[in-house]
């Protein structure tokens, strides 16, 4: 095997995998590469943008910012675990509400929106927008983003597990 | 991709830490700046040591000073009881840091401080504070004020194989204090920031105070306001302050944000506001 090769084992969207990953690969391009996942998608490489969001360990991070084999034996979840079984209630409200056209940025938004909710199920609006700042959307100018979410929050079913009928 | 070679080693130990780093290693930690700058190949390590597992991340209070693990990240200040009752400033602080809560939960306070660029928020709060760093390398561990740790933009005394392990500080409990920050836009890097500290006597005199700038020069700029202790604040008072701070600076700092003469401009009224936010707080 190439010095650089090594095996890489992570839990992703609930199932545990291996893959041979390079040791200078970052944790977004291994799960795109490597591992299929293309939920995460990459932008600026500097943290900036939010296109790279998964969930590590629980926690929201930007996977643009992760050395892929710092994080063996970690469970991430990806844009692809919130659709099992049909879209969320909040990713219907993007629909609805138009809030996103190429959506390259939905991983950061949705992650973003659903931490937020987690923490306080009403937020309003500029507990939203500061939730979502950390996000770059190039499409929809954030308003209807805003408004998606808000919308789910008010309609008194904020909960992430919640499945769109 | 990153694309030069390295060996990757995540010591379980803070002299596993110490026993890995050399001329060529460098310290991982949220990985929020080096990642990206090993991207861009402006750092070439042979060896990247992670910090992650060697159980830096605790708060807790001792004899009333609060002690932060180096890996606490700004979601971790946030969370914790003990830094909104001991340095409720740092809340303040840390509720301002932008890039969003992955972010947040990723960047280190230790990261921030020994990244030492001059617009970040940790390095003058902790001066402000009065942190002292715990610092461990070879030689074993000692305890260095952070005021003293800054020797320029992106330049610290830390020696090649010397790792922070934590800050301490005393409780700021019974002051009040101001935080301010001066930004292009909402999620762009400071120009420039203020942070306070007032403390009033039973009389209700300035017992305490301190102020100290980022961002406005290379290290984190402490301003004298021994002028202002023994007297109730007032307009007076304030005035004096501010006027200390525009004489302590001498070498305004400048990058792609802004010129040195818009940051000596801005001096006055970013220090006028952190201060009137902690005059507004003492009458509470
Ligand atoms: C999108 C974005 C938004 C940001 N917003 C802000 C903001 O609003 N305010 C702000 O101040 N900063 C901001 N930053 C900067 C960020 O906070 C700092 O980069 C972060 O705190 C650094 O911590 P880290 O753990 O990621 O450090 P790393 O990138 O892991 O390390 C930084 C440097 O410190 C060294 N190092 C790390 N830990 C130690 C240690 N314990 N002992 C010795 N050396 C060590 C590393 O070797 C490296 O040289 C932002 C960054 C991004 C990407
Ligand atoms: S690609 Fe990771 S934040 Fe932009
Ligand atoms: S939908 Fe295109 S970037 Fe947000």
């Amino acid at each position: 095997m190439d010095d650089d090769l090594t095996v890489l084992e992570l839990t992703v969207n609930g199932n545990r995998r291996t893959a041979t990953v390079d040791r200078r690969e970052l944790l977004v391009e291994a799960l795109r590469t490597r591992f299929g996942i293309t939920g995460p998608k990459i932008g600026c490489l500097t943290g900036d943008c939010g296109a790279c969001t998964v969930r590590l360990d629980g926690l929201i991070t930007k996977s643009c910012l992760h050395i892929a084999v710092a994080e063996d034996r970690a469970e991430i979840e990806t844009l692809e675990s919130m659709s099992v079984g049909g879209l969320t209630g909040l990713q219907e409200s993007f629909w609805d509400n138009n809030a996103f056209q190429c959506g390259y940025c939905l991983s950061g938004m949705l992650f973003s929106a659903a931490e937020l909710l987690e923490r306080d199920p009403k937020p309003n609006e500029d507990e939203i927008r500061q939730a979502i700042s950390g996000n770059l959307c190039r499409c929809t100018g954030y308003d209807a983003i805003v408004t998606a979410i808000k919308r789910y929050a008010d309609r008194g079913s904020a909960t992430v597990e919640d499945v769109a009928q | 991709m990153i694309p030069t070679r390295f060996e990757y080693l995540a010591p379980r130990s803070v002299a596993g830490l110490v026993a890995a780093l050399d001329e060529e290693s460098r310290l991982l930690a949220g990985g929020t700046w080096v990642v990206p700058e090993m991207g861009r190949a402006e750092s070439r390590p042979r060896r990247v040591v992670d910090l992650r597992r060697a159980g830096l991340a605790r708060i807790s209070v001792e004899r009333s000073r609060l002690c932060l693990g180096a890996m606490c990240t700004y979601s971790d200040l946030l969370a914790s009881e003990d830094v909104a009752r001991y340095a409720p400033l740092l809340r303040t602080m840390a509720t301002g840091v932008t890039g969003g809560a992955a972010l947040r939960n990723q960047a280190t306070i230790g990261g921030s401080v020994a990244a030492a660029r001059p617009q970040s928020d940790v390095p003058a709060a902790f001066v402000a504070l009065r942190a002292v760093a715990v610092v461990s390398g070879p030689a074993g561990t000692h305890r260095v004020p952070v005021a003293e740790l800054f020797l320029g933009a992106g330049r610290t005394t830390l020696a090649a194989d010397e790792v922070i392990t934590g800050f301490e500080m005393p409780s700021s409990r019974t002051s009040t204090h101001g935080y301010v920050k001066l930004k292009r836009g909402g999620s762009s890097w400071p120009i420039a920031t203020a942070a306070t500290l007032l403390r009033l006597d039973d009389a209700g005199r300035c017992e305490d105070a301190c102020l100290v700038l980022g961002g406005v020069e290379e290290v984190p700029l402490t301003v004298d306001l021994t002028a202002i202790l023994g007297r109730p604040p007032g307009d007076e008072e304030l005035d004096a302050a501010v006027t200390q701070a525009t004489a302590a600076l001498s070498a305004p700092w400048t990058d792609v944000l802004a010129p040195g003469d818009y940051r000596a401009t801005v001096t006055a009224p970013v220090a006028r506001r952190a201060l009137t936010m902690a005059w507004a707080n003492t009458g509470e």
